[in-house]
């Protein structure tokens, strides 16, 4: 539990300390009541306990590890200090490039590498899950600037149109994608009417709302939805009309026989990894296009000054809500998938968390870098994972890693929020400070 | 008629435990003009102090009501300041200035830190208190059923009304307030004009915080259990309430606080409580459609 | 660059399924962390145990047994990711998950892996589904509610009762198969209402049941809502008997509620506390310092079924396995258990209980 200063001036040993002990003075505030006391449940009524020797070592370790941590920014410092700044290269986009080819080349390879470990490849496929749903939210919070906090919603919506498509009519995955993604688009735009006239905070208060409405309308009608009970048994998705069953139906073929292989379960789960994979790019080079496309110059616009658009004679409306809608069918595509995947859904999985996770990866990649939100949805999705063998601290190293990145590099792991055309000219930079 | 009064009671007092909330995050977007998504989270750290003071309070046989209650009140605002004091060092200072983003998401991870370590270290279970104060006054009886309220509910909308009006007087009338309100006008400037900016929203952390942690005493005093998951619905419900009253107005949160505490009480009582919540997020989307700064906030003014 | 670090990640992952071990693995799954932790940390401390005795006995034809713990946290998703690790890590037998909205998207991913499994989740959807590999050691809402209902009914006769849920997969399923019991037997509900779980303000509902002037209230959920309830019952005025389903046997409950509490009433199997073969175990686990209530004895139960049918079947192997627990009687410390076609038990009793001054014994017939 370290703040993070940036100091100003080289420091005396004796400075040194005297911080140190200042953020041991802190550290001991807030242990006392948390490390220090706690209270237990001895036979129907609390006692407090004490445990200070707890207390004493939180307290001693917050004083080394923040005389420690300062000795050594200071002496980075001093060192770049000493040296000639040189000109930090960019990242080009030649870089980007690169990477962004290594990553998809490393994601294509992964279930030949790893094909008999179930987890991996699993584990991989909630991160392109959540690769696809950061790339859906980057084009309303990325692009278009509008903060988003009930993004699940569109999550939600596609999931459960393509479990009530088959349930209801037995509609498979390929034919409901379209659907559910047209469902989720409309239910972007009727979220985008009301809220287009605010801004900023007003906003993501009304996404998130929108976000809990959407979820306590799943949990409580039970007609529709099932309530919290969720709905089950949904088919998983057929490559061309060949299932991936151990026991096809009277009549039918199922991939394995079909290609006269030993049934394994490891089939479907290395074809839904690709089809998720194949499911994510075709995402991001739909919104890569777009981005060229006068509606994303319009969007990046919208971002940097929604007033100048309007000055401009620009559609404000129509703009705002196709970033919805867009962001919003994505969102959907990706619920179908999830839903297909998982074989049953309920509410529970649509909760705000979900929401901020998302929203948490697009903050954390860097808004409106595609490659960013990979990188990020790859730390967010294995440290829990990572975790899992000491699960207690997992959620604890969640929140301290969100808060350490953000305070390391503010605009992202990738920061591009550059817009894609600038003018030659260095443009005056206005605005507020 | 009778059960329409008890509900109106209910509401306003779960209205003012709201309102009291609300004023934290009002407070912290006036100077900063941000959300401090960690603030629910703060109020739930208070709780814990609240019931480890009682606990301890009645080890040592102090049981003397208004004794015990100050002691644990002045003890939970002590430690909750800190709190405060520390998430704003850590989730907010280092960002002063990046994207209006970033520090949201440090905020939530802060959230999500301070949610898991009570976990760890207070352990998952509920925490209860035995009862502190019982008993109240019967005010009416009509056709067998009799009108109460108890002595924590009258406490709670007093104590409310009088911070309320404690804090509009310390922004109105006091240098601090001054202070306060130059830096959410314009920082650079207050800046210059030799206000220590940094200490200032320092200052406002922390009252948000003893706001926070007078609610937290509150709480505990009047529902008698908590868990390390309070902080979530209730800081999301105070957050609304900011908003719906307008936020960075001081009488909005307020008003905010008791009309959804308003609608939450006679939702459940008349009509489904299943769809509370969904009245409560729907009326708040009607209210900004046509008041888009909320009931009380000012229209934000759109610099070209 | 990034190429490798993911890499490294992924083997990192993929390591603990490379290690070979003699031992046998058996797993348990349940929330760990999360609002229900405790539920967790009860299921824990019985298959420590189970696994403790049954090494010092030799093990499981002649292997030692090692004991993996997931955490699924009640949470759908985390709950199939902890199914997916523990496939990894080859797991022959597996205790979870605890919450029925964990356990039924898990049991596909051990279904398709061929993993056994014995859970205490409740929820009808558990064995409905046509699953070979799963065997519920507890009984189902449906038989959970009849008893609860059906008590209602008997006991309460003409007084006024109201059902409420907290909307859970759980608690709803419960309280609809106590309203359908009780209406059977000529009780009809007065009021049917849900809550939210994990809010802490009921006193609109508390209020409507004094307005109804309901004595009675079936519950459908966790134990945390009816301590909150009972509270603000107590503050209105309103004095109230709850019966509920098996969740209330966490003694949070009592030190929540106070003394209200023993107007709390419940189903659950037969106390396995009570079982006289069982009495040096819960002695073993009372000198542990560990109070057998609630999951401890299932989760003991469980790793004895596993023990019992290896060794019976004299093999670890799935299809053996399965058929020795399909067609067999065991012994284990919360009785005799033998499963039908679908893996429900075949006798699952319940029991009402009633608090009483901190403890929990059966009620009044």
């Amino acid at each position: 539990m370290s703040a993070v200063i940036i100091a100003r001036h080289a420091r005396t040993p004796a400075e040194r300390f005297k911080d140190a002990a200042w953020v041991a003075f802190i550290a001991l505030l807030l242990g006392i009541p948390m490390v220090g006391l706690t209270t237990v449940d001895e036979g129907g009524a609390l006692t407090v306990q004490t445990r200070f020797g707890m207390l004493g070592a939180f307290v001693g370790a917050s004083f080394v590890g923040r005389f420690i941590f300062r000795w050594i920014i200071d002496m980075v410092r001093n060192r770049r200090a000493a040296k000639p700044a040189v000109a930090k290269a960019d990242r080009t986009p030649q870089a980007v490039k690169v990477i962004g080819w290594a990553v998809l080349g490393a994601s294509i390879a992964l279930p030949i590498v790893f094909s008999d470990n179930r987890y991996v490849i699993d584990t991989a496929t909630t991160v392109l899950i959540y690769v696809m749903l950061g790339w859906g939210l980057n084009v309303v919070v990325g692009l278009a600037g509008l903060l988003d906090l009930g993004y699940v919603a569109f999550y939600a919506v596609g999931a459960y149109t393509y479990a009530l498509l088959f349930s209801h009519f037995g509609w498979t995955f390929w034919e409901a994608l379209l659907v559910a993604g047209a469902m989720a688009a409309a239910f972007g735009i009727l979220l985008g009417y009301p809220i287009l006239r605010l801004r900023g905070d007003y906003l993501a208060i009304v996404t998130l709302g929108f976000g809990e409405i959407i979820r306590v309308i799943l949990v409580n009608w039970t007609e529709l939805s099932n309530g919290p009970n969720g709905i089950g048994s949904i088919p998983r998705p057929t490559l061309f009309g060949l299932p991936f069953e151990r026991n096809p139906a009277e009549g039918t073929q199922s991939f394995a026989t079909f290609f006269g292989l030993e049934f394994s379960g490891m089939h479907r789960i290395v074809f839904l990894y690709y089809l998720i994979l194949v499911l994510a790019l075709l995402t991001n080079v739909f919104v890569a296009r777009l981005r060229k496309l006068p509606v994303g110059r319009a969007w990046e616009a919208l971002r940097e000054d929604e007033i100048a658009c309007k000055a401009m004679g620009m559609n404000v409306t129509n703009v705002k809500l196709s970033a919805f809608a867009i962001g919003a069918m994505l969102g959907g595509f990706a619920g179908v998938f999830f839903a297909a995947r998982q074989g049953f859904i309920s509410p529970e999985s649509f909760t705000f968390t979900e929401s901020a996770t998302i929203l948490a990866i697009v903050v954390l990649g860097g808004m409106g870098s595609q490659l960013g939100v990979v990188l990020a949805a790859l730390v967010l999705v294995l440290l829990p994972e990572l975790g899992r063998n000491f699960s207690e601290y997992r959620m604890l190293l969640f929140g301290t890693a969100m808060v350490l990145i953000m305070v390391w590099k503010p605009g992202g792991l990738l920061a591009s929020r550059e817009p894609t055309i600038r003018l030659k000219q260095a443009a005056i930079k206005g605005g507020e400070a | 008629m009778a059960y329409a009064l008890q509900q109106l009671i209910n509401g306003l007092t779960l209205g003012a435990v709201y309102g009291l909330i609300a004023i934290g995050y009002t407070m912290v977007y006036g100077i900063i003009g941000m959300i401090n998504f960690a603030h629910g989270d703060i109020f739930m750290v208070s709780a814990f102090i609240a019931v480890t003071a009682f606990t301890l309070l009645a080890a040592f046989d102090i049981t003397s009501l208004p004794l015990a209650l100050t002691a644990v009140l002045i003890t939970a605002i002590f430690f909750t300041s800190a709190y405060g004091w520390a998430v704003e060092r850590m989730a907010y200072r280092p960002l002063r200035g990046s994207t209006r983003l970033a520090p949201l998401i440090s905020a939530i991870g802060m959230s999500i830190f301070l949610q898991n370590m009570v976990q760890l270290t207070q352990g998952a279970r509920v925490k209860p208190i035995p009862p502190v104060l019982e008993g109240g006054i019967e005010i009416w009886q009509s056709g067998g059923f009799t009108v109460q309220i108890s002595w924590t509910q009258i406490m709670i909308v007093v104590v409310t009304i009088a911070l309320m009006v404690g804090f509009t007087w310390l922004i109105t009338q006091t240098a601090f307030g001054r202070q306060q309100r130059a830096c959410e006008q314009d920082s650079t400037m207050t800046a210059l004009l030799g206000i220590n900016v940094d200490r200032t929203i320092s200052a406002t952390f922390m009252l948000g915080a003893a706001l926070a942690a007078v609610a937290g005493v509150m709480v505990t005093v009047y529902y008698g259990v908590v868990d390390f998951f309070i902080g979530f619905v209730a800081g999301i419900k105070a957050f609304t309430a900011a908003v719906l009253g307008g936020i960075g107005s001081l009488p909005g949160a307020m008003l905010g606080g008791l009309i959804i505490g308003l609608i939450e009480a006679f939702w459940a009582a008349y009509l489904s409580p299943e769809y509370k919540d969904v009245a409560t997020f729907a009326i708040l989307i009607l209210v900004l459609m046509f008041r888009p700064s909320g009931l009380l906030g000012r229209p934000e003014v759109e610099k070209v | 660059m990034k190429k490798t670090l993911i890499a490294t990640a992924f083997l990192a992952l993929g390591a603990q399924a490379q290690l070979a071990h003699a031992d046998l693995t058996v797993a348990i799954a349940g929330p760990m962390t999360g609002q229900y932790a405790s539920a967790g940390d009860q299921i824990r401390r019985g298959a420590e145990m189970a696994i403790a005795d049954i090494n010092a006995k030799g093990g499981v034809l002649g292997q030692k047994l090692k004991l993996e713990v997931g955490d699924d946290a009640c949470d759908p998703k985390q709950a199939v990711s902890v199914a997916n690790t523990m496939v990894n890590k080859k797991i022959v037998f597996m205790h979870g998950h605890w919450c029925s909205s964990s356990t039924i998207p898990a049991s596909e991913v051990y279904a398709e892996a061929d993993i056994p499994m014995a859970t205490v989740s409740t929820n009808p959807q558990v064995t409905e589904r046509g699953l070979k590999n799963i065997f519920r050691i507890m009984g189902r809402d449906d038989q959970q509610g009849m008893v609860a209902g059906g008590y209602i009914a008997d006991k309460f006769k003409g007084k006024k009762v109201a059902v409420l849920d907290d909307k859970s997969a759980y608690g709803k399923g419960l309280a609809d198969e106590m309203a359908k019991a009780m209406t059977a037997k000529g009780l009809k509900p007065t009021l049917r209402e849900s809550i939210t779980a994990g809010e802490k303000d009921y006193s609109g509902i508390v209020t409507k049941l004094k307005q109804a002037g309901v004595e009675v209230l079936a519950y459908g959920g966790y134990h945390t809502e009816v301590a909150l309830i009972l509270r603000q019952a107590q503050q209105a005025g309103l004095k109230l008997t709850v019966m509920g389903g098996d969740t209330m046997t966490n003694s949070e409950l009592v030190t929540a509620a106070g003394a209200a509490a023993d107007n709390v009433m419940f189903t659950f199997s037969p106390d396995p506390r009570k079982n006289p073969d069982a009495a040096p175990i819960v002695k073993r686990f009372r000198d542990a310092k560990v109070e057998p209530e609630g999951y401890v004895m299932y989760a003991y139960a469980a790793m004895q079924l596993f023990a019992d049918a290896a060794t019976q079947a004299k093999s670890t192997k799935y299809a053996d396995l399965e058929k020795t627990l399909r067609g067999g009687n065991f012994k284990t410390v919360i009785g005799d258990l033998a499963f039908d076609a679908k893996g429900d038990q075949k006798q699952p009793g319940f029991v009402v209980y009633q608090w009483k001054g901190g403890q929990y014994d059966y009620a009044a017939k």
